[in-house]
């Protein structure tokens, strides 16, 4: 098998992984999509890395992966502590709704009105009725209805 | 293999690269959710990854380029769909199945431990807290600032640009091998009794023969453990620390109750 | 202590005393005018005990010597100013490069050195002495006419000042320290007229002050460059250079005995128009004379010291200074004459009609300073003495008339309207009996001050409208002193140069060529009977403010109120002594000549041109005769006009007519200059500032708003959006990578 092709399509994999991320992160508003983005991107390189490291012989590569994923997790534990913060603020996981440091004569950024979403009511699979229907816990229902 | 007639490899990567960026600007949620936009995405989507193949098609043995193909394009298309997904659940669950992806590569590349690992400590660990924390945070339905993007066009340009420059320069790495050629055990090993400078051309060759030939390749992860606690133990105790730090910072951070500053709590009663 | 001594303190003490007050002025309170009395005081008993000294030097009063016609000067040099050796080349053929001519034909280079040299001749001694005693006797009249000012200390520390500046402006032996001081006193001036700053004509008319002195002050500077362009130095004296020859000065005695060392022609006659026009400027001559009657609005003991007595006779000793420059300009020298006939009749003429006893004194003062300048213009050692003498004569009995209109203004709470008066010699008989004694010296009546000196000047312009017939008049004279007289134009000696100096030879030889075109015998002929007029109006004035003013019913503003009485004897002691001077110094220095020889000591007037025209003195009777005739006419007029009839009773201006309007008009001079030169001006300032406010403004503006624009757009990258700042980061390391991508290529 030829090493540097396998190289070469491996680092292509971990750069389209990391931009993927990077377009992610700058785009979607919502703080957990954001922050997993930047764990794509993180897999972008470590994918990289490996990659490299597979290439030279050298364990060098995997190490400093091993470390990418400590640092990760770390990194995942805190910020998601930020970010519930944040929620406990705003009732929002909105990236925009921290606008405050803008020029002090600047409009604050307003979303549009969006158009409604013609989304078909999620249908459950139903058993056949064979007894009286379970009662259903509304919390349950409410729960369910937005996954 | 394919046998058609390809454009030449710079135009072959700049409709990829263009294809890519359009696509993605088409698949990013916009507030306008028209189904023929995300079909017409997915298909531009499809013909960049493509022409990312076709671009990178210079695998040896049918067999472990299946698997390779396979698992990256599992990984790829599922990072795709983690960013393009209106619903941050599905994000997260199209991000358990990049990394799913992503470990297939770690695997096909011989780092057997992290594969493993990347499965055990992201889907298994990570992954849950983040849901978790969607299942606290998130409020009912699908939100607003879910459906739109932050500068969707000039972001997946910049993404695809990115994307582009970086294809660029691995591709040089095969047309100049010397440009990245480092002194490395095994071109050591391959090299040794010669005594002369490695050969860029054959050097992977020479490396290949010298994982293939070395009696502890089996035993991998017992030699990235001597490596990881040999030559890195300071680094691996440092990031204990780091582990313990964040540890006791998360919770010092979220046992602080209430509203300090009092500001936002008027906006907070008013979203919930 | 030595003479040298004494001259440096006659300025230093007024000075010390100006800063002692400006220092504990506040502090002093109602005696702030200690210091500037004390400074004063102490520099008049040395100006006086110089003058007796210098006068012994020449040989006043010494039965022993007759009186020498030697010039007798004393420069002391307190510092150089400025000094750097070999600065310059003087033109070729100018008197500078024939000064230092070597004997191969080439000149050496000149140094140009300022010293700060004081000088102590006759001149000077004697205006020092007119300087510091005046002043003295205003300063003391202050402390009443001044109590309970605001200003107080303020109002002595400027008049020492002033004190000071005027000393130094006559002692000094240097066109630029003279330059120096000259607007020095222009700035005490300007101060003192805008001495009560709050009352908007006070500031209008020390702004005017200042402003009309400009032109004046821009013709002493042209002259000076001209003079040391000429001349190569501006030293009056006499220097050694550092090789022992004399370097001479413009006045110096070696200059001054040497035939050709001045400068005729176009250069000599335009230095000698600058430098009148810088004494026009000063003392109020034809056309620069309107700022001194609006200077009245400055308190009256100041318009006694500086616009009556002293500040204004600059110009009539800077023309006395340089008598040797004008002699050889006979054309420059009819200039000066006609220019101070003009005047004296023109504000003898608008003074007829004043009702505001300062402005009536104020056109008095401008017309007697006309008289000297005519005087001085005779180019005679009898026109300069008679010049002096009279500003001898007036700075003492002007000085007295002032004091004597600001003792009744003080009385009558500040109103000065004659017509609002009358009568007062009841109230006020020292003030009246003072300002009588004065008014009397100033008409010219025997014997009081005035006309001994106006009888001079009367003198000198007659000897030069009838040479021939006042030679006869004079029969100790012979014929040929008075063919002298016209020696700068008749003859051609004092202006012959060698024919190695080219340049100025041909100015030299056209002015000899050309016959003067203004110094004939008919043109004196008109000035002095002129001259007789204006003696005749001056007299009538007089006594009409005197009529209206002490004689016919009492009468009294309202605005008087418990003030209206005799002033107290801080101000009348004053008064008197300064009458008791206007009494009997004429008389006393006609009599014994001392003044006239005294002052033929000076260099300047040892010229030969000058002391070619010396005559022994006499007394005209038919002169003296003409001029009482004169002021005789002109108080029965007044008298007729004016004498025990009701102050605000029939108008002069009535009485003449359409003349009237013009003489109260005051010639519609200041309305000519206003459309002429101020409308116009403030034209161009018009545009000037709009220009400013728009195009250079605008200017400056626009680049400021540069940065404004700029930052106007780039402030909506700072829209708090992270994800945006994200962006803008990204976009920046993709052009990076772009580049070094473009680069590795």
């Amino acid at each position: 098998m030829n090493q540097l092709a396998l190289l070469q399509n491996a680092l292509v994999v971990g750069a389209i992984l990391f931009s993927l991320g990077l377009v992610g992160i700058l785009t979607r508003r919502n703080l957990i999509v954001m922050f997993l983005s930047a764990e794509l991107m993180l897999q972008g390189i470590s994918v990289s890395l490996v990659a490299w490291s597979r290439y030279h012989g050298d364990f060098g590569g995997q190490v400093l992966v091993i470390f990418v994923l400590t640092v990760a997790a770390c990194e995942a534990a805190v910020a998601l502590v930020f970010v519930l913060q944040a929620f406990a603020r705003t009732g929002r996981l909105d990236s925009a709704a921290w606008q405050s440091l803008r020029e002090s004569n600047l409009p604050r950024r307003v979303d549009h009105e969006l158009p409604a979403i013609d989304t078909v009511p999620p249908s459950f699979p139903r058993l056949t009725p064979a007894g009286v229907l379970p009662a259903a816990d509304e919390n349950d229902l409410l729960q369910r209805e937005h996954v | 293999m394919i046998a058609v007639a390809l454009p030449s490899p710079g135009v072959l990567l700049a409709g990829a690269v263009t294809a890519a960026a359009v696509s993605l600007w088409l698949l990013l949620p916009r507030g306008r959710d028209s189904r023929p936009a995300r079909w017409l995405g997915g298909l531009l989507g499809a013909a960049a990854l493509a022409g990312f193949v076709l671009t990178g098609r210079r695998l040896g043995g049918l067999g472990e380029e299946a698997v390779f193909l396979i698992v990256s394009l599992v990984a790829v298309i599922s990072g795709a769909a983690t960013i393009v997904s209106r619903s941050p659940v599905y994000s997260a669950i199209w991000f358990a199945l990049a990394l799913a992806g992503v470990s297939g590569v770690l695997l096909v590349l011989g780092a057997q431990f992290l594969g493993v690992a990347t499965i055990v400590v992201y889907a298994g660990a990570i992954l849950v807290m983040f849901l978790f924390v969607l299942m606290l945070a998130q409020p009912a339905g699908l939100a607003p600032y879910d459906r739109v993007s932050n500068e969707p066009l000039l972001s997946a340009i910049a993404g695809a640009t990115l994307l582009g420059l970086l294809t660029l320069s691995i591709g040089r790495l095969s047309a100049d091998p010397s440009c990245c050629q480092m002194p490395s055990k095994a071109a050591a090993m391959a090299a040794g009794t010669a005594g002369t400078s490695v050969d860029a051309a054959h050097a992977g060759d020479a490396i290949d023969a010298a994982i293939a030939t070395d009696p502890l390749a089996a035993d991998q992860v017992a030699r990235l453990g001597g490596e990881l606690f040999g030559r890195h133990l300071l680094a691996v105790e440092a990031a204990g620390v780091l582990l313990l730090v964040a540890l006791v910072g998360s919770i010092a951070v979220v046992s602080r109750h209430g509203d300090p500053s009092g500001e936002l709590a008027p906006a907070r009663r008013a979203a919930s | 202590m030595s003479p040298a001594t004494l001259l440096v303190l006659v300025p230093l003490l007024p000075l010390v005393g100006a800063i002692l007050t400006v220092a504990l002025g506040r502090r002093l309170g109602s005696r702030g005018h200690l210091p500037a009395i004390a400074g004063i005081a102490a520099a008049a008993v040395v100006a006086v005990s110089l003058l007796l000294g210098l006068g012994r030097e020449v040989g006043i009063g010494d039965a022993a010597h007759a009186p020498t016609a030697r010039p007798v000067e004393m420069i002391t040099t307190l510092w150089e100013w400025a000094g750097v050796d070999a600065a310059y080349s003087p033109p070729a053929g100018s008197p500078a490069a024939a000064d230092t001519a070597r004997a191969d034909g080439a000149t050496d280079l000149r140094s140009f050195s300022i010293p700060v040299a004081l000088r102590l001749d006759p001149l000077t001694s004697t205006l020092l002495t007119i300087i510091t005693c005046v002043g003295l006797l205003v300063a003391i009249y202050s402390i009443g006419y001044m109590h309970d000012d605001p200003g107080y200390p303020r109002f002595f520390a400027l008049l020492a000042m002033f004190v000071f500046s005027m000393s130094m402006l006559v002692a000094a032996s240097n066109f630029l320290l003279v330059y120096v001081f000259w607007e020095a006193v222009g700035a005490c001036s300007y101060l003192l007229i805008g001495f009560w700053f709050t009352k908007p004509e006070a500031a209008r008319a020390a702004k005017k002050a200042f402003l009309v002195n400009r032109v004046g002050d821009f013709g002493l500077a042209v002259a000076t460059f001209l003079l040391w362009m000429t001349y190569g130095t501006l030293n009056f004296h006499d220097t050694l250079s550092a090789d022992g020859t004399i370097l001479p000065g413009i006045l110096g005695q070696s200059r001054i005995a040497d035939a050709a060392g001045y400068v005729g022609g176009a250069v000599g006659t335009a230095i000698c128009l600058l430098l009148l026009l810088a004494a026009c400027g000063k003392s109020a001559q034809l056309p620069l004379h309107v700022w001194l009657p609006d200077a009245m609005e400055g308190p009256t003991p100041a318009s006694a010291l500086i616009h009556a007595a002293t500040m204004v006779t600059a110009g009539i000793y800077l023309v006395a200074r340089c008598a040797p420059l004008f002699v050889v300009c006979p054309d420059a020298l009819t200039m000066v004459s006609i220019v101070g006939t003009t005047t004296a009749l023109v504000a003898a003429l608008i003074g007829t009609v004043q009702n505001d006893l300062k402005r009536v004194l104020a056109y008095s003062t401008i017309s007697q300073l006309g008289y000297m300048f005519a005087s001085l213009g005779t180019g005679t050692m009898l026109g300069f003495t008679a010049a002096i003498f009279h500003l001898v004569t007036h700075a003492f009995f002007k000085a007295l008339l002032f004091l004597g209109a600001g003792s009744v203004m003080h009385s009558m709470g500040g109103v000065i309207d004659m017509r609002r008066f009358g009568g007062l010699r009841r109230l006020m008989p020292i003030t009246a009996a003072t300002f009588l004694i004065g008014s009397l010296a100033l008409a010219g009546v025997a014997p009081f001050a005035g006309f001994f000196s106006k009888d001079e000047i009367l003198a000198a312009l007659h000897s030069k409208g009838w040479p021939d017939a006042h030679g006869e008049h004079h029969d100790t004279a012979p014929a040929s002193g008075h063919a002298a007289v016209r020696l700068p134009a008749a003859d051609s000696g004092p202006n012959t140069a060698p024919a190695s100096t080219m340049h100025f030879v041909s100015m030299k030889t056209a002015a000899a060529a050309d016959a003067p075109v203004l110094d004939r015998p008919r043109t004196w002929q008109t000035l002095f009977w002129m001259s007789l007029i204006t003696a005749g109006l001056t007299a009538f004035y007089t006594f009409r403010a005197v009529f209206m003013t002490f004689t016919g019913p009492l009468r009294v503003p309202d605005e008087a109120g418990h003030h209206a009485h005799e002033s107290p004897p801080v101000m009348t002691i004053p008064l008197v002594i300064l009458a008791v001077a206007s009494a009997v110094s004429g008389w006393w220095l006609f009599a014994t000549h001392s003044l006239s020889t005294f002052l033929a000591a000076t260099p300047s007037l040892t010229a030969p041109a000058v002391t070619a025209t010396a005559t022994p003195p006499a007394f005209h009777f038919d002169l003296a005769l003409q001029g009482t005739l004169a002021a005789a006419l002109g108080i029965a007029i007044a008298a007729v006009g004016h004498l025990g009839r009701r102050s605000d009773g029939p108008q002069i201006e009535r009485f003449l007519g359409p003349i009237g309007t013009l003489f109260a008009n005051r010639f519609f001079i200041d309305q000519l200059y206003k459309a002429l030169i101020v409308k116009p001006l403030e034209g161009v300032a018009l545009v000037a500032a709009a220009f400013d406010r728009y195009v250079i403004d605008g200017l400056v503006d626009g680049v400021a708003r540069i940065p404004l624009a700029l930052g106007a757009w780039a402030r909506h990258l700072q829209s708090g959006l992270v994800q945006r700042y994200a962006l803008v980061g990204v976009l920046g390391t993709l052009l990076i990578m772009l580049a070094l991508a473009a680069r590795l290529r």
